[in-house]
């Protein structure tokens, strides 16, 4: 019993490896720039959506504020290398604890809160601190900050005449939020997290506090997501408030997980790689009369999702294996 | 030898409403401990009691020697109070071995140790083969061992069963029984609320009765049931589903 | 700042407090009922205030007259929202918190998206209407007529939603399926049409509002996200589920936002009332007035 799921955890492993090695290859092949473009956000949004499951999925905290700590990476990001030359690698880092810390201590007062006052909490959270980041003048306010363009450089991680740098690093993310998610889904708070998503009473009877392990998982996720904040800022060179920390963030965050799958290993990747294509396909070719189109066609998926298939379009390539098996 | 359980003068008010009224009880290490009473009598009341899901309203509750009045059930868990729940509460989204790992956890520093507990638990409870179902799929019996299974995979002291024989035919309530002995002989003392008699009585060393809130009697469980005041508190019962 | 601007400011603040009342208690209506929230309510708002434009627009109809039109489309949209999605979403075991959460969240979207696709995201504003750009003195306080109609339909509205809740038979009857959905049943009661109705009942109070704020608000797509949140607030400071904690948490709101206009730059007066939001959970987690 034990090999066959040994068997399991090592197969995911490769699958994912072997994604990430095809994927690695395909700019090698695809060289249109605006393809690369929506290629580099596909596999952030795919990061940044594995990170928002772990809170929201794993753990069963529906947050709708995360573009909260997708803002705070990249303000930390853009304010250290521009008022005192931190180099972006340290801005992520700085970033990613800095949201983490937030997020445990926004946990304290929040995680009380039933499902719904909870989203709603974290929604009004977001828009705080969008509005004092509107107002904040040290930090460019409503302007927002600029990142002076300089050469390409590692170092200073920018990049002005290729896509592939940021492509990669995207793809390392993407690989990075996916690998913590398959490390904590067979460990404690893995088991932890399903256990007080299913049934917090007989969590509590067995011992699992439910408040720490939620704080974990808040920092986790947040921690992530922050990272994926600085990359944007550095992949942009422009950040203004509305840009970073507006509402639409916090949706794309968690619309890839809803579709794929919520609380699965592979349905915020699959969730991404189809929606993020989509929307900006359906924004951009559509042209001026195509306005909302994208909306319209997310919100359905959305809404179709929610109602006929809640455990996401993962669950179609269950079924089957379900069917192959003994 | 001080009891491994003791409450004292536990009396708990739900809004007007007097579920338990000046309770004390104790459970000796080593023993099975039967608490009966009609229904209303307040025992599931003082099984969340014991087990740490709400404070008293008064009184005190000590384990081990431990004053845990205040612990939070979590706590209570990790000291060594075991429980289940009367309507069972599997984790329905994970598997049978899945959820007994969840209880694994509580005494293990890794994940592995915890699987490997929980393998043993499912053998010893008899669920070995089923290890890999969706709790949701087990039918009731299977559940109901399941919950005991978990409880025990969490290594208690006090292992509280909450009518875990109710409702079982014949060849699965045996079972359970014979379930209930060899947890005992593992070194824990169990306290068990049920109902059916004839089943609980051979199997527990002593027995408390609780009516209305109170502790009516306690003792050997041959001398419960033939004492007058604990047959009232029945026939009144038996007298409305009539007899 | 005199003592005049400030009352000024909160007599306007206290107008507009009834009106966010009155979206929200339409939530708090659903919600009390049967514990979904309704996430495209802000969306219900935006197509309420499109259609009197629209009515405006095509038909030259006052928005006063438009209301009771628009209320009623409502009415017949939010009962149809209800028998279309959320009674297959509130079926939902697996995941029930988030199909809740996104089936009504992505209608919201698709709402969205449609009314830019149709009516494309220019503003739009209903320009003379009877009422629009007139004031009244009362007391030396200057205060906008649309604003003030708004109050007074509001208040009305709350009223009659008393005496429907608390001394007719169907309203008794939502009272009763909100206590215990599954008893009802057993008396006769047909849980989804109470509970249709009941969406249906929601969404016309939003239409209400919607009518009357087309008289001095921008109308675009996105205009329900903004208030969506401070009915948001409102309920949750009320108390989910209490019809008249949604009354005086929108007053508190509105007076609040006002107060906030008075202390601080103008882009931060919303800070105010999400602030006060977060302190009311955070410390009373069932509203002021709330009993769930």
């Amino acid at each position: 019993m034990d090999k066959a799921f040994a068997e399991r955890r090592r197969r995911e492993l490769m699958l994912a490896g072997c994604l990430a090695l095809v994927a690695a290859l395909v700019p090698l092949f695809v060289k249109d720039v605006y393809v690369q473009n929506i290629m580099v956000l596909t596999l952030m949004y795919a990061a940044l959506s594995q990170s928002w499951n772990i809170l929201s999925g794993y753990c069963g905290q529906i947050s709708l504020g995360h573009a909260l700590y997708f803002g705070l990476g990249a303000y930390t990001t853009a304010l250290l290398f521009t008022k005192f030359g931190v180099l972006p690698w340290f801005g992520m880092l700085a970033g990613g604890v800095i949201s983490a810390l937030i997020a445990m201590a926004l946990g304290y007062p929040c995680f009380r809160l039933r499902g719904h006052y909870f989203a709603i909490a974290t929604i009004v959270i977001a828009e705080i601190a969008l509005l004092l980041f509107q107002n904040w003048n040290w930090a460019g306010a409503a302007l927002g900050i600029d990142i002076p363009i300089r050469r390409d450089s590692w170092l200073t991680f920018q990049f002005a005449r290729s896509k592939l740098p940021y492509f990669y690093f995207a793809l390392v993310l993407a690989c990075i939020a996916w690998f913590v998610t398959w490390w904590l889904e067979d460990s404690k708070w893995g088991f932890w997290w399903r256990a007080v998503k299913d049934n917090p009473d007989a969590a509590e009877s067995l011992g699992v506090v439910v408040f720490n392990s939620k704080m974990g998982a808040a920092a986790v996720s947040a921690f992530l997501v922050a990272v994926g904040g600085s990359f944007y800022c550095q992949f942009v060179s422009y950040i203004d408030p509305e840009s970073v920390m507006g509402f639409q963030f916090s949706l794309l965050m968690a619309l890839p997980a809803v579709l794929g799958g919520i609380g699965t290993l592979w349905g915020p990747m699959l969730g991404a790689v189809i929606l993020i294509p989509l929307t900006e396909l359906t924004r951009s070719f559509i042209g001026g009369s195509g306005r909302g189109v994208d909306l319209i066609v997310y919100g359905s998926l959305i809404v179709l999702i929610s109602l006929a298939r809640p455990q996401g379009l993962v669950g179609l390539f269950a079924r089957k294996k379900k069917a192959l098996a003994p | 030898m001080t009891p491994l359980l003791e409450t004292r003068s536990v009396t708990q008010r739900f809004s007007g409403l007097v579920a338990n009224s000046d309770v004390s009880i104790s459970v000796g290490r080593g023993e099975i401990v039967g608490l009966i009473g009609p229904n209303g009598a307040g025992k599931s009341t003082l099984f969340n009691l014991i087990a740490g899901v709400m404070p008293p309203t008064e009184g005190a509750i000590l384990f081990d020697g431990e004053d845990v009045t205040r612990l939070p059930a979590a706590e209570r868990c990790q000291r060594g109070i075991g429980r289940t729940f009367q309507v069972v509460k599997s984790f329905e989204t994970m598997s049978v071995i899945d959820n007994v790992i969840v209880g694994a956890l509580v005494r293990a520093t890794h994940i592995r140790e915890a699987r490997r507990n929980a393998h043993e638990v499912l053998e010893f409870a008899g669920l070995a083969a089923r290890a890999d179902v969706l709790a949701s799929d087990l039918i009731p019996s299977e559940k109901r061992r399941l919950e005991v299974a978990r409880a025990l995979a969490t290594r208690p002291k006090l292992l509280l069963l909450d009518e875990v024989l109710t409702g079982l035919t014949p060849i699965e309530a045996q079972t359970g029984v014979e379930l209930v002995r060899r947890v005992r002989e593992t070194g824990v003392t169990v306290l068990m609320v049920e109902h059916v008699m004839e089943i609980v009585m051979p199997l527990v060393d002593r027995a408390i009765v609780l009516d209305l809130g109170k502790v009516l009697v306690a003792g050997k469980p041959q001398d419960v049931v033939r004492d007058p005041k604990v047959i009232t508190a029945y026939l009144g019962d038996r007298h409305a589903v009539g007899q | 700042m005199t003592a005049e601007t400030i009352i000024q400011s909160l007599a306007s603040g206290l107008l507009l407090g009834l009106l966010y009342g009155l979206i929200a208690v339409g939530l708090a209506l659903i919600f009390g009922l049967m514990d979904v929230v309704n996430f495209a309510h802000g969306e219900f708002l935006m197509i309420s205030m499109y259609a009197t434009f629209f009515l405006f627009a095509f038909f030259a109809l006052d928005p006063l007259l438009s209301a009771p039109l628009v209320a009623a489309a409502l009415f017949v949209f939010g009962a149809v929202v209800y028998l279309l999605v959320v009674r297959f979403a509130m079926r939902a075991k697996a995941n029930a918190g988030m199909v809740q959460i996104f089936s009504t969240f992505g209608l919201a979207i698709v709402m969205r998206g449609l009314a830019q696709f149709f009516f494309t995201p220019d503003y739009r504003s209903v320009s003379h209407s009877w009422l629009g750009g007139k004031t009244v003195s009362i007391a030396g306080i200057f205060l906008p007529q649309p604003q003030l109609m708004g109050a007074a339909v509001a208040i009305l509205a709350f009223g009659g939603l008393y005496f429907f809740i608390n001394r007719t038979d169907f309203g008794r009857a939502l009272e009763a399926t909100r206590e215990d959905a599954g008893a009802v049943a057993l008396v006769g009661i047909d849980k989804n049409r109470v509970f249709a109705l009941g969406w249906g009942l929601g969404a016309a109070l939003v239409g209400l509002a919607g009518a009357i704020m087309a008289m001095f608000f921008y109308i675009y797509p996105d205009v329900g996200a903004s208030f969506a949140l401070i009915a948001y607030v409102t309920v949750a400071l009320g108390g989910f589920g209490s019809v008249f904690g949604a009354f005086a948490g929108g007053i508190i709101v509105g007076l609040v936002e006002a107060t906030t206009a008075l202390v601080m730059p103008p882009s931060l007066k919303s800070v105010g009332i999400y602030a006060v939001y977060l302190l009311v959970v955070f410390i009373r987690p069932r509203g002021l007035f709330g009993s769930i």
